[in-house]
């Protein structure tokens, strides 16, 4: 990672995470223990807390845990080499104590990526299933302990009803549980019941967030998601294709303003409730398309093959973290997408030129 | 008016018809022909797909490269595609040349309960921004929900439509509208058709396809393929105008090119012969049959009973040594009856 995708990522945090540092305070001199760390969300968290320390001299220490810290050395050798972040090589599964002095945790182990879930459907239900419990069961050890922000999914609502324009937090859901593609909602559902158990019986102080869809630093265009494909096409220069009519709608977060809500979350979430995480600005396929072709400057063509009459949505609704944290976004799509555009775009200039 | 995408499995299907003898001149007579005619997809290939050049499936008279090349120099709207089936060929030494020769669609086929062993080639291939199908093969060997269960994998890898083979003809038009229609209902991807003409449905499967949702046929000029061959390519262009649907081909210029096959391609035109009916039948992969033949007078045995065993055994592609075991069996079984 050079010197120009380092400082990429740091100016997004200083303008997200600048304006918010007075209500991130109960973070100094803390030390926080992320599980699944060397992921998208893990690896943002670092980077928060690395500029928090840097810029506000916050003392916030971090244990990263991973099954293979050495992916998070080849990902961010910036972080990776830092006093204040320690990585700690473990299966989530076999986890047997935390730190004494960990106040915060954020169980965030379980890979969103969907071609996982179908070839190893037993291994990721597996890690989250058990890997919950054995985080929340070492957290009651704990002494200092403060709260537990467990990640569920957005995914967990299956298919957004027709008639909803968002998805608020106490959908019921239509998700269809007899289908390999539910084996990682699913489990994130019985995770979320899983701590609200632990909640009830011992009142550890669980928190659940549900992510929806980012895009911007950190993730990869091989990913099978539809704007991470799209943005490929558009900087390979090859036809930006969308296989149905262009018009399910969809949402993309930034994710520093996704770093951001999770710290909220975390510090001030209710336990035993869940927060969507995600943008509530939703924006057709087409009209993604489009400002990925415009921002992009690319020679593509966009190729709407209309194979499907997919009208599908899957927006989240963030009446609760607006309201009862004050939480909005930042960054929006426009910016969203040129920032994304700039940082993939680098990232595939530096690959090239190794 | 729906559009149907019609991919042309001539010169890669109809490989096996020849032992995946295609020269460079058909190729490129073919090529052109098809790409005149406004055939969106010409696959090219070995019978088996890329890579897949070898003593036990065959060895093709030119290497993958050779084929490829002469292909896309002769095709100037139509997409050159491929058809691939991991094992047989690898990221590195096959799919990443296959690109630089300038292949945009990659089909990724694995029998139809292992569509695990396609994660990786569809990553690869969607991270090189081709267009990408996932395949299963032999897919009346499993039942619809089988079916779509290995498709939501395919999906979920990134495959952009997801295409099941009928690849021993076996299927009546019924077993078609049950298995396509499922899978249309539940995939978020357009899903497809390939027909082979064993028991002489392959026009008729085709159109149930369709009916029950396919946006996609696979099909060869005069039915050039393996076995009793495949969907004709310029019947079913017919059928399709007359019942409604559009291919954007032009019926003129498909029947000439089914004219360069017939004349300058295929020994033999395509027809039902005994071992492809007992080959759909029994639910034997059509392009065992050269293979049952051989081992049939080799060792003195009905054909036919080496389809039977074959398909009681549940064989399929890739598994054609079983034949000369099988056969030898029989003959076995034959001898110690006769003492």
């Amino acid at each position: 990672m050079n010197k120009k995708l380092v400082d990429f990522v740091q100016a997004d945090c200083g303008q997200v995470i600048e304006p918010a540092v007075p209500m991130l305070h109960a973070l100094r001199n803390q030390m926080l223990y992320i599980t699944g760390g060397t992921g998208f969300i893990g690896t943002w968290l670092a980077e928060t807390v690395a500029f928090l320390n840097d810029h506000y001299s916050f003392n916030t220490s971090l244990m990263v845990v991973s099954r293979d810290s050495g992916k998070f050395k080849d990902k961010a050798p910036h972080l990776a080499t830092r006093k204040d972040i320690k990585l700690l090589s473990v299966d989530v599964k076999n986890i047997l104590d935390i730190p004494s002095d960990v106040s915060y945790i954020v169980h965030a182990a379980g890979s969103p990526d969907n071609r996982q879930h179908v070839s190893d459907p037993l291994g990721v239900m597996e890690t989250i299933t058990k890997g919950t419990s054995t985080v929340i069961e070492s957290a009651l050890k704990l002494t200092h302990l403060k709260k537990i922000l467990n990640l569920s999914s957005g995914q967990i609502y299956g298919r957004q009803r027709e008639d909803l324009t968002a998805i608020p937090e106490e959908s019921a859901g239509t998700l269809n549980c007899n289908t390999i593609t539910s084996v990682y909602p699913e489990a994130k559902r019985y995770a979320e019941t899983l701590g609200c158990a632990y909640w009830s019986l011992y009142k550890i102080p669980v928190v659940n967030a549900r992510p929806f869809a980012f895009i911007g630093p950190y993730q990869y265009l091989d990913k099978p998601w539809a704007v991470n494909n799209l943005i490929r096409d558009a900087l390979m220069n090859n036809t930006i294709r969308i296989i149905g009519n262009g018009l399910p709608m969809r949402s993309y977060m930034y994710p520093s303003d996704m770093a951001h809500w999770l710290l909220r979350i975390l510090i001030d979430g209710n336990p035993g409730i869940a927060y969507n995480v995600g943008s509530p600005y939703g924006i057709s396929l087409k009209d993604l398309a489009e400002k990925i072709k415009q921002y992009s400057n690319t020679k593509s063509s966009i190729l709407i093959k209309n194979l499907n009459e997919d009208k599908s949505k899957f927006i989240p609704d963030d009446t609760l973290c607006r309201k009862s944290l004050g939480l909005v976004i930042t960054v929006g799509i426009d910016d969203t997408i040129k920032k994304s555009l700039a940082w993939f775009r680098e990232t595939l200039n530096s690959k090239s030129s190794v | 008016m729906i559009n149907i995408i019609i991919s042309d499995a001539t010169l890669r299907d109809g490989s096996h018809a020849i032992s995946h003898q295609l020269t460079k001149d058909q190729i490129a007579a073919y090529a052109k022909a098809a790409d005149a005619a406004g055939i969106p997809i010409v696959e090219v290939g070995h019978g088996n797909g890329l890579g897949a050049s070898s003593l036990q499936v065959g060895l093709s008279l030119l290497d993958d490269g050779e084929m490829l090349k002469t292909a896309k120099e002769n095709l100037t709207h139509a997409k050159l595609g491929i058809h691939v089936i991991p094992g047989f060929a690898t990221i590195k030494k096959d799919l990443a040349r296959a690109f630089e020769l300038g292949v945009d669609v990659v089909r990724l086929a694995s029998h139809c309960t292992e569509a695990d062993i396609t994660e990786r080639h569809i990553s690869y291939s969607r991270e090189k921004g081709k267009e990408v199908y996932g395949v299963l093969m032999m897919s009346h060997m499993a039942s619809k929900e089988v079916l779509l269960d290995e498709a939501l994998k395919m999906q979920s890898y990134g495959a952009e439509g997801l295409i099941i083979m009928d690849s021993a003809g076996a299927y009546l038009p019924a077993d078609v509208t049950e298995r396509i229609g499922h899978l249309a209902a539940h995939l978020n991807i357009p899903v497809g058709f390939h027909a082979h003409n064993n028991l002489g449905m392959g026009i008729a499967n085709s159109i149930a396809a369709v009916e029950a949702g396919a946006k996609m046929l696979d099909a060869s000029a005069r039915g050039f393929g393996a076995g009793a061959g495949n969907a004709q390519l310029e019947v079913l262009v017919a059928v399709l105008e007359k019942m409604g649907y559009q291919t954007g081909i032009d019926l003129y210029k498909a029947l000439d090119a089914a004219e360069v096959v017939e004349s300058r391609i295929m020994t033999t035109v395509p027809s039902i012969k005994s071992e492809s009916i007992v080959s759909g039948l029994s639910g034997v992969f059509s392009g065992f049959a050269k293979h049952v033949m051989i081992a049939a007078k080799e060792y003195g045995v009905d054909p036919r009973d080496i389809f039977f065993e074959l398909g009681k055994r549940k064989v399929v592609a890739g598994q054609e040594d079983i034949i000369v075991e099988v056969a030898l069996a029989l003959k076995n079984k034959a001898q110690s009856r006769g003492k």
